[in-house]
């Protein structure tokens, strides 16, 4: 029985990663931040110095999708946009946290919250320049 | 019938092994996102979407008088295919002290989380295959009623189960605390035991809420430690604690590398059917938007 089923347990696993696999990003209308959420503050508002740890977890959970700079990818946001950089603390804290499953943003809730704060800290420094534009 | 506990003979390939992987530790740059420290408990998240987790564990169980020393190698492919699926395949084997060493089986399971939404209580349901035998000793879900069994592996190896597993798996991130339980029910679906029930239960937390500015491998955010305890509820033909095994284990978990940790766990067994002690270890790589590399490889989109 086992012998029969060997050859083809790597399939269980390749197929689904072929179909799984796809799209460009789009902006997703449905994704919408409770308002109790969007009026969080940033606890760390007034230690800046915490977002070169926000840099380090960024690096190691965000660049494979959002890219070196937060530029973005095919898939992921453009974490530089103004529609991205004005959404409040609240807002960028709820969206690491909860994700967006369907979309393919991971819910980044393993990480402790305080952590999840010092990279909002740091996506503030990705703000796009009016020179760089 | 007894058997004498035979002694371990200081292996110089598991030396090897470990001096691998200190090396790997050394080497490997620095840490990925926390990953809870169970070795048996679940919580509610799921491998990142598109990425692949390569793991090794194992499972050390030390015998109680009469018994043999056994050593249940196993390692697990894990993929994210979506945010809220994640599938895992796994390959076991066994080798019992003074006895031979088997290939005990296979194992496919599922985990789907319902609710897209971070909530108090967050459920994933999970489901399993296992096409394994009776020499099986990783010990990954305890169920049922336990029997100290002193049957040699040839004789356990030649008898196939085909089992269904099913979990309910709840799990809460409080403030910086994970806390998850797990409710297990399996059927034999080779023989007619009727359905087999278990429980596991844990709490972790990461050693350090804040993330240091620079690189490091020893500093308490590359840390998460807890407790896990799992056992066995008995089954449909007798719904009681007797002769069921019971374990509580500390559990630590170090991210070594950016894709890489390792864990840790001593469980102590608390009834005269468990093992005294069953020490597990494991060691994962995760390698990130595997799904994407290999849909470039097949001429799909990156």
């Amino acid at each position: 029985m086992i012998r029969l089923w060997t050859p083809f347990l790597p399939m269980l696993l390749i197929v689904p990663m072929a179909v799984a696999q796809n799209q460009n990003y789009q902006r997703d209308p449905s994704w919408r931040v409770p308002t109790e959420a969007i009026e969080k503050a940033n606890p760390l508002a007034e230690r800046p110095e915490l977002a070169a740890g926000g840099k380090k977890l960024f690096t190691r959970n965000c660049v494979e999708c959002h890219g070196k700079s937060g530029e973005g990818l095919k898939k992921a946001a453009d974490l530089q946009l103004p529609v991205v950089q004005g959404q409040s603390d609240g807002a960028l804290f709820w969206k690491i946290t909860n994700g967006n499953p369907d979309r393919g943003m991971p819910s980044f809730s393993r990480l402790p919250e305080l952590q999840r704060w010092q990279i909002v800290l740091y996506l503030r420094s990705l703000r796009r320049t009016e020179s760089s534009q | 019938m007894t058997f004498p506990v035979p002694c371990i003979r200081p292996a110089a390939p598991r030396l090897r092994a470990l001096l691998l992987l200190l090396l790997l530790a050394c080497v490997a740059p620095i840490v990925h996102a926390q990953e809870a420290p169970y070795f048996v408990t679940y919580d509610h998240h799921l491998e990142e979407p598109g990425n692949l987790e390569l793991e090794t564990s194992s499972t050390l169980g030390l015998p109680r008088s009469g018994q043999r020393l056994f050593f249940a190698p196993y390692s697990e492919i894990e993929y994210g295919i979506t945010g809220r699926w994640t599938t895992e395949l796994y390959f076991e084997g066994q080798r019992t002290s003074g006895d031979s060493a088997v290939f005990t089986g296979w194992r496919l399971e599922n985990r789907f989380r319902p609710l897209k939404r971070e909530h108090w209580i967050n459920p994933v349901l999970y489901l399993e295959y296992e096409g394994i035998n009776e020499a099986t000793r990783i010990q990954k879900e305890i169920v049922g009623h336990s029997e100290p069994s002193a049957a040699r592996n040839a004789e356990l190896a030649g008898t196939h189960v085909h089992e269904l597993e099913g979990k309910l798996i709840l799990s809460s991130n409080l403030h910086d605390w994970n806390v998850a339980g797990n409710f297990i029910a399996e059927k034999n679906l080779s023989a007619t035991e009727g359905f087999e029930f278990g429980y596991s239960m844990g709490v972790a937390r990461p050693l350090a809420r804040i993330a240091t500015s620079g690189q490091c491998r020893w500093c308490r955010e590359n840390f998460i430690a807890g407790v896990e305890m799992y056992g066995g509820l008995g089954s449909t033909l007798d719904l009681s604690l007797h002769h069921t095994a019971h374990y509580i284990a500390p559990v630590i978990r170090w991210q070594i590398g950016d894709s890489s940790s390792i864990h840790f766990s001593p469980a102590i067994g608390l009834t005269h059917v468990s093992n005294p002690v069953l020490l597990r270890f494991g060691y994962s790589y995760e390698i990130q938007a595997f799904g994407r590399k290999v849909a470039r490889m097949f001429g799909g989109k990156p």
